[in-house]
């Protein structure tokens, strides 16, 4: 693993790409389903309209599902691995999910568990984007392109779960840009996923301990 | 919700509209504008009134005028005489909005609810559904006749015959096909034929003056509010029909009243009109019905028997549209007429069938049209069933 002037690279540059495309998608789905389902005119003309906007929310739907499939497709180990990683909790996750890794005011954590390359948290911010993207996908399209095939009763479900799904992926995704971009803890992060790729080495080896002995294992 | 009269019987409500484009597709006539994502309207000079839209919209946004305050006006007006008609499609899915299964005949029960709201008579439009079918039985024959050159019939109609109980229909055909409209059986649908006999024979019968008689009909169909309201449906010199409610409405003011509906009697009998039912008219709900029963008619009074069971075949490519060919032995001309007949379900199949009709090349001889997918029992004012789609 390439270590410079005491940093570690966290996030290769395609999947800094794909969460660059990803992330520009949801701001633009959100934006526009916010816009659909309480009928604000404003944001929808900044679309140019009913027509256009609703013609955006489905483009974009698109780049939404293929950025992560094409990805997938040619970064096949590396998101196996984090699969892998996010899927593995050991009593160390349950132990920082007890002090919520120090993040909350008023939880004491005098002792944080060592942490993978994710910590619990993040972990569970995986798992629920993954199966929150795919159930948008998969309610979106039949929305999109099923309308007058399907039965009324599942149009009428589609929509629901599209929308509350929405609704909890908006949610977590503004927790999860607190945490990236202002808490000052955690935004010493930031330029791993939304610039260079790197991390400090000397955070990372007790922020992320077991990833860092991996590493170090590996050189 | 639209209390006001007005033929635009069915609306969408733009603050409900999800913009989904579920209806378009369910529309038989293309009135509903609008792509997803864009709010929907009715464009109603399109619009049959059918209610196809209403009963599909998974959103609940759209809406059929009501007259339902009306009835209730008349009901508490201790001047008015209130009769009520019920046809044939209702009886057996009223039950469905108090937890009866589906298709469950709750005919008694409902003639208590309507005694119990406080209806002066309750009738059973099947009476007049049999004048219907005789109607367009002898209608028929007399096309047949003037067909075939019998002299004293060239006054009458062209073949093929087209049925006329379908308001949505014969708006369909008014608003597109109007040089169509000769093909169509004179005979009034039940609900008009039964307001007008209510006014005038029944209205004397009862020694009632008809302008205090107030005249309902239960429906199963949102398109019958709009025929109710057609300015030449004065035959009794009132409006015959003075207001049309649905299966779903009357459910509603069964419960608003607080009646206990599964526990009424379901022996209770309708008022007698005239005479008795042949039950033939029992199957005007369902597709095929009007057309059979007619034929029967047309059939028996033509050759002295009675018409064994007819196969109909479904039109290759066109599953909507059935056929079916029935040998009549004619008495009166000493031979036998084939008599080619069909049913079209769903008014965006029947284009086919008109334009060949226009074109000289239909082979048909009697055709039954109805807009509902498997007729009145499936019609826009009917429960609402969004667990069993
Ligand atoms: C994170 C991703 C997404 C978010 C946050 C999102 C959000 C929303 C919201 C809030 C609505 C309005 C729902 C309502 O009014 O009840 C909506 C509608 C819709 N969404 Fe999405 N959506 C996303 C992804 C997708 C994808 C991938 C597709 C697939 C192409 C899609 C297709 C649609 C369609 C067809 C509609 C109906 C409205 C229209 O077509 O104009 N969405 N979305
Ligand atoms: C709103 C602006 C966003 C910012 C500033 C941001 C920032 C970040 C950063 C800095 C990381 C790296 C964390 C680390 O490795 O320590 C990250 C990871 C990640 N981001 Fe974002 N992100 C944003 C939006 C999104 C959106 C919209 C999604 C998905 C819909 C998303 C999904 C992920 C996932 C799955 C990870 C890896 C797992 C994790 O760290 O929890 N992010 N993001
Ligand atoms: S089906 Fe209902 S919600 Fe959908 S577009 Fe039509 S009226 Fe609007
Ligand atoms: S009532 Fe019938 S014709 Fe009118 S818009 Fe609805 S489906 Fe179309
Ligand atoms: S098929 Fe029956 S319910 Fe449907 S519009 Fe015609 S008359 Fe009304």
């Amino acid at each position: 693993m390439s270590e410079i002037k005491g940093k570690v690279l966290k996030h290769s540059e395609q999947t800094r790409t794909m969460h660059w495309v990803h992330l520009i998608c949801f701001i633009i789905l959100g934006l526009t389903g916010i816009a659909f389902y309480f009928d604000i005119a404003g944001i929808v003309n900044l679309f140019g309209g009913e027509a256009a906007a609703s013609d955006v929310h489905h483009w974009t739907g698109v780049i939404f599902t293929l950025a992560p499939l094409v990805y997938v497709l040619f970064n096949f180990e590396r998101f196996a691995k984090f699969i892998d990683t996010i899927t593995t909790f050991t009593k160390d996750d349950l132990g920082w999910l007890k002090t919520m890794g120090g993040y909350i005011p008023f939880i004491k954590a005098e002792h944080i568990p060592p942490q993978d390359k994710y910590n619990a948290g993040q972990k569970m911010l995986g798992l629920l984007v993954i199966a929150g993207c795919i159930l948008m996908i998969v309610t979106g399209f039949p929305m999109w392109l099923l309308k007058h095939s399907m039965p009324p009763v599942l149009v009428w479900l589609t929509w629901k779960i599209h929308f509350w799904t929405a609704v909890i992926l908006i949610l977590a995704v503004l927790g999860h840009f607190f945490l990236a971009a202002i808490h000052p803890k955690s935004r010493v992060e930031f330029a791993s996923m939304m610039i260079d790729g790197y991390v400090d080495a000397e955070y990372t080896s007790h922020h992320n301990a077991k990833w860092f002995a991996e590493l170090k294992k590996a050189e | 919700m639209n209390t006001v009269a007005t033929k635009e019987i069915i609306n969408i409500d733009e603050k409900k509209c999800k913009s989904c484009d579920h209806c378009t597709s369910v529309c038989p006539t293309g009135a509903i504008q609008g792509r997803i994502g864009v709010k929907h309207y009715i464009d109603h000079k399109k619009c049959v009134n059918c209610g196809q839209c209403l009963i599909n919209c998974p959103f609940g946004a759209i809406t059929d005028i009501s007259m339902v305050e009306k009835v209730k006006k008349a009901l508490a007006d201790p001047q008015k005489f209130v009769v009520v008609q019920t046809a044939p499609a209702v009886r057996v899915a009223l039950g469905e909005e108090f937890g009866l299964e589906p298709g469950t005949n709750v005919k008694g029960k409902m003639f208590a609810s309507l005694r119990k709201l406080g209806f002066d008579k309750v009738y059973d439009t099947e009476f007049t559904a049999d004048l219907t079918i005789m109607e367009e039985g002898t209608e028929l024959i007399h096309r047949i006749f003037a067909h075939a050159g019998v002299p004293g019939y060239e006054k009458e109609g062209p073949l093929p015959q087209f049925t006329s109980c379908c308001p949505a229909w014969i708006k369909y055909a008014e608003d597109k096909y109007p040089k169509i409209l000769p093909h169509l059986s004179s005979a009034k649908s039940p609900q008009q034929m039964f307001g007008a006999v209510a006014k005038t024979y029944a209205a004397e019968k009862l020694g009632i003056n008809p302008a205090d008689m107030f005249v309902v009909s239960v429906m199963p169909c949102t398109a019958k509010k709009f025929e109710c309201q057609r300015e030449e449906m004065i035959a009794s010199g009132f409006q015959d029909v003075d207001a049309v409610i649905t299966t779903r409405e009357l459910a509603q003011m069964i419960k608003e009243a607080g009646i206990d509906f599964r526990s009424l009697s379901n022996e209770e009998q309708a008022d007698r009109l005239i005479g008795t039912s042949t039950g033939a008219a029992t199957i005007f709900g369902v597709t095929g019905g009007v057309m059979e029963a007619a034929l029967r008619t047309a059939y028996e009074i033509l050759s002295g028997q009675s018409l064994g069971v007819v196969e109909f075949k479904a039109v290759r490519g066109r599953k909507p549209v059935r056929e079916a060919t029935v040998n009549i032995p004619v008495k009166e001309l000493g031979k036998t007429v084939p008599l080619n007949v069909c049913i079209v379900t769903g008014l965006s199949h029947v284009d086919g069938v008109v334009e060949d009709v226009l074109a000289g090349r239909s082979k048909y001889h009697f055709i039954e049209v109805m807009n509902c997918p498997g007729g009145c029992i499936n019609g826009g004012g009917q429960p609402i069933r969004r667990d069993t789609y």
